[in-house]
């Protein structure tokens, strides 16, 4: 039975796989090759080489900085959003009924509407001196003039990149959460076990994958981003996507090249180490019997 | 009419057109030969009037490229080059853009760059007679030949400076007032060195006597020189933010974010509209010119099509286009051609306004200007330094 269904499953999957060949894997090893190219200045194109050039220049200039600032900034936001994304998710899925379960996730889903051009741009309006923040301090008298630092800074930029971000946490987790059985909370309860109980020994270890799935989405978005940087940051504030964009500009595409080949391998590593820690891979398996 | 709506098809199709129709006329040359009207040579007759331009939005003028074209016989496909000169460059080097487009808009400075490449070809300005109608300072941009040979027209001209609140700040008239510490956190520039190392340039040039020739073209000796400055003044605090676009620019205006930035004009109008006290400084240390200047492409030339593309840029000239941009976008086209069109044709466009923008754009360059420039020699030490001022 297996050896005559062993010919199809592997025709079903020969399409997915070669999508995936063409459209993921083989960029990504253009990208790695040409990162080690050298930069003509003839054709202003790349030429086959054998550089470390580009990789060399990520030395110069506080380049690197900016690779572990946006590693940085990505943690810490992926962090940030799994601290609002698991209680969130948790009232939608344990506490809210069913009708306000869809209004929660409408909430949700509406900044997807929105560019993160518009969004960028709204927290400017809310944050900046003549903001609605500012305004209601100064009106409740808390500081006497604008404060400067809610806009055009490292909190601004969190704060753009939090609330741009946080779906692709809440949702993983709420796909974990769905996968908990309630009788296992149930049977804890009935044990006496209280809240926190239950949260550290059953539901926290059940939706690790979840937990870990939303802290990826998020991350990578953010090593992605460059829209609420350059819309919140202070002055030339910077992000990988930014520096890949400047060093484009003047064709240094070996550099860009490195740049992102040394993203790539982080954001790898981190799916393989999540996967070996965390079980990633089992937010996907089939829990049919 | 119903052609030309049709000729404002994607510029590629129009190029699958013109090399299928080539094949064409390889193939059935004979039968072209017999002189039959056939299908191929009203498809030629159509094609000898289109050209594709591929230039910065600010040369659109969207659905008037329909009366530019019954006026002037000859039709763009036009389409957005993104106005960054990086990529440009790279796509018409090691990517298709000279099998696609004809015609070129770019920011100037690059040119040398392009025909040194041979990427762009000259133009032969006795077929282009509005050429005659220039302004001689605009025909004196530094970047319009190589070689001796022209290989740009300039099509649209200005010149930036600093908007500024003069409720605030009084009457501004250096850039001095950018760097000045009683202003510390209330400044911005704009997040491009092609712009803001060049008013630095200027400033440092003409107010503080420091030791630089061409604010537009820095040794890298004068780069270093200007970029510790503006990381110092980084470091101090002294700006608020690097602003990226029209509408950010905008906003740090409306919103009283800054007192004073090195800017656009068209921000000083949008925060009038806007209510505001906001005006443009006439710099002692001058303004940063800048031209978007017309190329010809070298695959305009491969494909036989220069002469149409000659005709297209004499049309620019004309004046029609020149009152339309104006009208449209605040923009100037250099050449009275633009007033004697409107007041010829004083139903479609006020001569005053035209006249008016003219004098305004020509007051600025009575003075000291120097040009921008997109493709300093050093351009990857420019973006050397960048990186040090955003990390600073």
């Amino acid at each position: 039975m297996s050896r005559a269904r062993l010919p199809i499953s592997s025709m079903l999957m020969a399409p997915p796989l070669l999508a995936i060949l063409a459209f993921g894997l083989l960029p990504l090893i253009v990208v790695v090759v040409w990162s080690f190219w050298s930069w003509d200045p003839v054709t202003y194109w790349i030429k086959p080489d054998l550089s470390l050039a580009g990789y060399a220049g990520i030395l110069e200039a506080g380049r690197w900085t900016v690779i572990v600032s946006t590693l940085i900034k990505a943690f810490g936001t992926a962090l940030l959003c799994l601290l609002i994304a698991y209680p969130t998710s948790y009232a939608i899925h344990f506490l809210a009924g069913r009708r306000l379960n869809v209004i929660l996730l409408a909430l949700i889903t509406i900044p997807f509407f929105t560019s993160y051009l518009i969004r960028s741009f709204s927290w400017r309006l809310v944050l900046g001196r003549a903001g609605i923040i500012n305004d209601w301090l100064q009106a409740v008298g808390i500081t006497d003039a604008p404060v400067d630092w809610l806009l055009f800074s490292n909190f601004a930029v969190v704060v753009g990149l939090v609330a741009s971000y946080l779906p692709f946490a809440i949702f993983p987790l709420l796909l974990s959460m769905r996968r908990v059985d309630p009788t296992y909370l149930a049977a804890a309860q009935d044990l006496g076990a209280g809240f926190w109980k239950g949260l550290t020994t059953i539901l926290l270890p059940l939706t690790k994958s979840g937990i870990f799935a939303g802290f990826l989405f998020v991350f990578v978005m953010v090593v992605g981003s460059s829209t609420e940087v350059q819309m919140l940051g202070g002055a030339g504030a910077s992000i990988v996507s930014v520096m890949i964009n400047d060093v484009m500009r003047v064709a240094n595409y070996p550099m860009a090249f490195a740049i992102s080949t040394i993203v790539l391998a982080v954001i790898f590593g981190l799916v393989l180490i999540g996967n070996r820690i965390f079980g990633l891979a089992s937010l996907f398996e089939d829990q049919s019997p | 009419m119903t052609k030309h709506v049709g000729m404002f098809a994607s510029a590629q199709h129009s190029n699958m057109q013109r090399r299928d129709f080539l094949k064409l006329m390889g193939a059935g040359g004979a039968a072209l030969s017999a002189g039959s009207l056939s299908w191929a040579s009203r498809a030629a007759a159509q094609d000898a009037a289109t050209v594709a331009f591929w230039a910065t939005a600010t040369l659109d003028i969207g659905d008037k490229w329909k009366a530019f074209a019954t006026q002037n016989g000859v039709a763009p496909e036009f389409t957005d080059n993104g106005n960054d000169i990086g990529p440009v460059i790279a796509r018409l080097a090691a990517g298709n853009a000279n099998d696609l487009f004809d015609i070129g808009g770019f920011q100037g400075g690059a040119e040398k760059e392009l025909a040194r490449q041979g990427l762009i070809i000259p133009w032969d300005l006795t077929k282009i007679p509005n050429y005659e109608s220039v302004w001689q300072w605009a025909k004196d941009i530094p970047y319009l030949k190589h070689d001796g040979k022209q290989y740009s027209i300039p099509t649209v001209v200005n010149a930036d400076s600093i908007i500024y609140r003069p409720d605030k700040l009084g009457k501004v008239d250096s850039y001095g007032v950018i760097f000045d510490p009683k202003l510390k956190g209330r400044v911005a520039m704009e997040d491009a060195w092609i712009n803001s190392a060049i008013f630095t340039a200027m400033y440092l040039k003409e107010s503080e006597n420091k030791p630089i020739v061409e604010p537009g073209n820095l040794t890298e000796s004068e780069l270093g020189l200007v970029m510790e400055f503006l990381i110092k003044h980084k470091k101090d605090g002294q700006f608020r933010t690097f602003w990226n676009g029209w509408e950010q620019g905008v906003q740090l205006v409306a919103d009283q974010e800054v007192d004073a930035m090195t800017g656009w004009e068209p921000i000083v109008y949008e925060g009038r509209k806007r209510g505001l006290q906001v005006e443009y400084a006439a710099p002692v240390e001058g303004y940063e010119g800048w031209g978007n200047n017309t190329v010809l492409l070298k695959g305009a030339g491969d494909r036989g099509v220069t002469d149409t593309a000659h005709k297209f840029v004499n049309g620019l000239l004309g004046g029609f286009y020149g009152c339309e941009l104006g009208q449209a976008r605040g923009y100037l086209v250099p050449t009275d051609n633009n007033l004697t069109y409107a007041k010829a044709h004083p139903d479609e466009y006020k001569p005053d306004e035209v006249g008016k923008l003219a004098e305004h754009v020509k007051a600025k360059f009575a003075g000291k200007v120097y040009w921008q420039n997109t493709r300093p020699d050093n351009f990857q030490l420019y973006e050397e330094w960048w990186q040090k001022l955003r990390n600073a």
